[in-house]
């Protein structure tokens, strides 16, 4: 399993993450910024645990984000 | 009273909007979210932020305007419309925008624009384009002098009015950094690092050194000296007869990622010099003083830019800042006793003695500069505070518990 982590409110809604995984990034058109899809919120963080499968195309997510606020762990 | 010629000030946190407006700003520029050239390098405001930024404007008469300036993705569109509507119902001045989406909809909801630099305006025609939605003009920075008088004249001739009704204005930048790229489209950091300059993610590796190497052997050629797709920043003060000779209303001072104390230097110079211009005593020997006060903040050395015609770009021989003073933090703000008006600090780090220089910045303070005549620890005169005590200071206006103390030292040579 993985566990994706984002710091949300310093993404500035460049599309980045969404190229690479379109199934767990998405630009919500409220605000602009990229909500992590079944994230969960806990001070800022977002953060979901999901399938190793997923790995390859989040670690692309998290290479091209331009402001770094992505991180992914194994376990 | 309003003077004829505008300087517009950097605001990139409160500190430096209250700094830029106490050092004689008429104008300050502002982004909020993320749609905005410093969504990395500053702490943007967000849209919560616009009406006090407003209410400030108002109350101290200086225009607020708001830099949407990025390029733009469908994405976008609806957070740029309500960020629109949000400036629009707050009462901010203007929107400085590039891209056509943002111009189109503040025309359509009766929002002043300003046509940002980032759209590289050069000649006439396109100003005359832009009249259709904006009143002010941001010209590009790679125009001479000439071509800037050029246009001005041509304004006034073709009688080119914007949707105010009145002649468009033109506006340059006349002091801070300069991107190595033209109008700033730069995509060197989004090729590196995936970073968009043109998002407001440039990371600036145009500003370090480089190595150069043969294909061929692979020998390595350290490129010496000079940093060379690191531009100098650019410096009008002493020139800027010439600028507003040319017909330039607006003059502009880059820096919303730079900090209080950049901004409030730079605001006096430049304050100074516009008066000195419309009074008719700008002189060579207060130019020097002002370029001096200048290099005492953030800089990389000085150029004119292209505006008197150089033919290549003036390059940095470091990395960083070469100012020639630094600031130390040292205390926080206790309390304010108005009557003597004394302000009470706790001393958090260093030591502060009497004749040391002073800055005192915060959120409403904005910024203040002192030389420490007299220090007291309990009501008793002393020479020299160290790390956790408090003391007092006399301060010519009230500083707040949100207020920083710093000491002024002069950067080692």
């Amino acid at each position: 399993m993985i566990r994706i982590i984002q710091q949300r409110v310093k993404c500035i809604g460049c599309n980045a993450c969404v190229e690479a995984a379109d199934y767990r990034w998405r630009i919500s058109t409220k605000d602009g910024k990229c909500t992590l899809v079944g994230g969960i919120e806990k001070r800022g963080f977002f953060s979901v645990i999901v399938n190793h499968h997923e790995l390859n195309d989040n670690l692309k997510a998290a290479q091209n984000c331009p402001v770094n606020i992505i991180k992914i762990h194994e376990f | 009273m309003t003077r004829t010629i505008e300087l517009m000030s950097p605001a990139g946190s409160y500190e430096s909007l209250m700094a830029a407006i106490k050092a004689g700003c008429n104008s300050v520029y502002f982004g909020i979210e993320q749609l905005n050239m410093r969504a990395r390098s500053s702490n943007n405001f967000t849209l919560e932020d616009l009406k006090h930024i407003a209410n400030i404007g108002r109350e101290n008469q200086v225009k607020t305007y708001l830099t949407l300036n990025t390029i733009l993705y469908d994405h976008d569109i609806s957070l740029m419309k309500r960020i629109v509507d949000e400036a629009k119902t707050c009462g901010i001045t203007a929107i400085i925008a590039s891209d056509h989406a943002v111009m189109n909809y503040a025309k359509k909801i009766g929002m002043e624009i300003h046509v940002s630099t980032q759209s590289n305006v050069s000649n006439i025609d396109t100003v005359e384009f832009y009249a259709n939605y904006a009143d002010v003009a941001v010209l590009a920075r790679e125009l001479s002098l000439k071509q800037v008088a050029d246009i001005s004249k041509e304004i006034k001739r073709r009688n080119i009015i914007g949707p105010s009704g009145k002649l468009i204005e033109l506006e340059i930048f006349a002091h801070g950094a300069l991107c190595m790229a033209v109008s700033g489209k730069c995509y060197l950091s989004l090729h590196s690092h995936f970073a968009s300059a043109n998002r407001g993610a440039c990371i600036q590796n145009c500003r370090r050194s480089y190595i150069v190497t043969d294909k061929e052997e692979g020998i390595e050629f350290e490129v010496d000296n000079e940093f060379i797709m690191s531009a100098k920043d650019l410096c009008t003060i002493d020139f800027i007869d010439k600028i507003l000779d040319a017909g330039v209303k607006v003059l502009k001072i880059e820096g919303r990622g730079r900090s209080v104390d950049y901004v409030h230097t730079v605001t006096n110079c430049y304050n100074a010099a516009i008066n000195s211009y419309l009074e008719d005593t700008y002189t060579k020997e207060k130019t020097e003083l002002w370029k001096t006060q200048l290099a005492t903040v953030f800089n990389r050395g000085f150029w004119d830019g292209y505006y008197l015609g150089r033919k290549m770009g003036e390059w940095c021989d470091e990395n960083g800042s070469k100012s020639s003073k630094r600031k130390i933090y040292l205390a926080k703000g206790i309390h304010y006793f108005d009557k003597a008006n004394v302000g009470e600090f706790k001393c958090e780090s260093h030591s502060l003695s009497l004749g040391d220089e002073i800055m005192i910045s915060g959120p409403t303070t904005g910024y203040l500069e002192l030389t420490i005549s007299e220090l007291r620890v309990n009501g008793q005169a002393i020479e020299k505070v160290v790390k956790g005590q408090s003391f007092t200071i006399h301060t010519p206006e009230r500083i707040r518990p949100s207020d920083k103390l710093y000491k002024l030292v002069p950067e080692a040579s």
